[in-house]
């Protein structure tokens, strides 16, 4: 701030307060020929307005506040380039609050990192703490239950993309996980028939009851041998592979919908769910706390 | 003394002069001062103006009154940083025009939205279909921006208006390459891109600002 501005504001403040301060001094002298009239003279419909002087503690009130402001211009920043004698800035105020908060939760932070995760998946406090760092910064996509949506993992099902065990959860949180199916219809024939033909092998494989409906068996029949081209990352039984995020194929759970034409869609433009990496973005020790959150979910502590 | 009271009093024209002046000192001390501190007039270093397809963005973002839910203005406390990422300054508004500040946060705030590590693809989903990722979320639905190509109309209007009224730095060169990309890789593109383009700008002038 220039001298000229910092002049400037202290100049307007004081004619600001001295204003007021000789508005009130000039409206309190009342002359005696003044006070001694019983009413000020107004009258409406024959109702008088008596001539009473300001309440005194009006008054008061109102030098109280001219105090006030002297002393407040004393202590904080407003005369200026005056900073106030109590060094006060928003930054500082800020910056003490970040660091008090620091002081109190790096330790139990530290005592979180050194506990393994699926010990520290027993402990309430851990949980507690990871249940709001979850709700933060992993809800958003995975749901404050964290039961998912279409494309996000439902993580309270013990049944894992990745894989389940400490170091998986570890992995993705830190480093995030990229799924990358390709499109698909090009390699399974190409025509409609195809790949509705491939789908409902796909569903036959969580659903072997389908190979009872004859058209469905043989639609399964003509699509089992191209199946070998899926088996690259799905296994030729279709259990999946967790080194590659490529799903099991024979359970029940579907990230993206069971139905048929969810599996056409897949098999069509391929997918390729992100999850994003938060190194960087959350400290290592909130990641073991959140891993151990998430561990917890499918793997609950022993009740006591 | 009663009289010059009487006077003010009964002098309508006098009142309203006496009154500009006395409302005036807030006015002179807090905001005059500010059209000329660097801190307010000078842009953030980190600080990018908006490409074509940002600024089109942003202008859907206003037309569909996001900014009536959604702040864009982290306090410096601790709470907000922590839940949203670094604090707003000054000199991160110095090119918006208007800003988007808001005022009340029906919706979390958005100001460092392009930080957070959420996907492209999540913002596509919310916009189209909140409740589909969010299940608890009262944000209405957008599903029309996916379906309505951007009207380019006054895209390079909007440019030269920045450039030449707000003072922010494009060059010739960046308009008309610009330009181009609205002919060549934005020429499909529909509103729903915009937005989601605008959305990912947004914070990253304080991507270097760790909390």
């Amino acid at each position: 701030m220039s001298d000229f501005w910092s002049w400037f504001i202290i100049i307007i403040v004081a004619l600001n307060l001295l204003g007021c301060a000789g508005l009130l001094l000039w409206n309190h002298q009342i002359s005696p020929e003044e006070a001694a009239k019983e009413t000020t003279g107004h009258s409406f419909d024959g109702i008088q307005e008596r001539n009473a002087p300001l309440p005194r503690w009006w008054l008061f009130l109102f030098i109280g506040t001219l105090i006030f402001a002297c002393i407040y211009l004393a202590l904080y920043p407003g005369l200026g380039k005056f900073e106030g004698f109590l060094d006060w800035t928003s930054t500082s105020q800020y910056e003490k609050e970040v660091a008090l908060v620091a002081r109190q939760t790096d330790p139990l932070f530290e005592e979180f990192a050194k506990v393994p995760v699926e010990e520290l998946a027993e402990y309430p406090e851990a949980l507690a703490v990871g249940g709001r760092l979850f709700a933060n910064n992993c809800a958003i996509c995975h749901g404050s239950d964290a039961r998912g949506a279409k494309g996000y993992p439902n993580l309270t099902d013990d049944d894992w993309l990745y894989g389940g065990q400490p170091e998986q959860i570890l992995t993705s949180i830190a480093q995030g996980r990229q799924g990358m199916m390709p499109p698909m219809a090009a390699a399974v024939g190409n025509t409609d028939e195809a790949v509705r033909d491939m789908a409902i092998y796909v569903q036959s494989l969580s659903r072997p009851d389908l190979a009872n409906e004859a058209d469905k068996a043989a639609a399964i029949e003509r699509a089992k041998p191209k199946f070998a081209v899926c088996a690259a990352c799905h296994g030729p039984e279709g259990k999946g592979n967790q080194a590659l995020g490529a799903p099991n194929l024979t359970d029940t759970t579907w990230l993206y919908g069971p139905r048929l034409e969810d599996i056409e869609v897949a098999i069509r433009q391929g997918r390729s769910g992100h999850m994003p990496k938060h190194e960087g973005l959350l400290s290592e020790e909130k990641i073991h706390v959140i891993a151990a959150y998430v561990y917890s979910l499918s793997n609950p502590p022993a009740q006591q | 003394m009663s009289n010059a009271h009487e006077r003010v009093e009964k002098n309508v024209g006098l009142m309203i002069v006496l009154t500009l002046i006395a409302v005036s000192f807030g006015g002179l001390a807090e905001i005059v001062p500010l059209f000329w501190q660097k801190a307010t007039t000078e842009p953030l270093e980190t600080l990018e103006p908006y490409s074509a397809l940002e600024m089109e963005g942003r202008d859907i973002y206003i037309r569909e009154g996001c900014h009536v839910c959604h702040t864009q203005m982290v306090r410096p406390l601790r709470a907000e940083t922590e839940r949203y990422g670094p604090y707003s300054v000054a000199g991160e508004d110095v090119w918006e025009h208007p800003f988007l500040w808001g005022s009340k946060r029906t919706g979390p705030d958005l100001a460092r939205v392009g930080l957070r590590p959420i996907t492209e693809q999540w913002h596509r989903e919310h916009l189209r279909d909140p409740r589909q990722v969010v299940p608890e979320s009262n944000m209405p639905a957008y599903p029309w921006l996916e379906k309505t190509p951007v009207d380019w109309t006054h895209t390079e209007r909007k440019l030269r208006l920045f450039k030449d009224v707000f003072d922010v730095p494009y060059s010739e060169q960046d308009i008309s390459e610009q330009l181009e990309k609205i002919e060549g890789e934005w020429a499909d593109a529909t509103e729903e891109d915009a937005l989601v383009a605008y959305l990912l700008s947004l914070g990253q002038e304080r991507k270097e600002v760790t909390p």
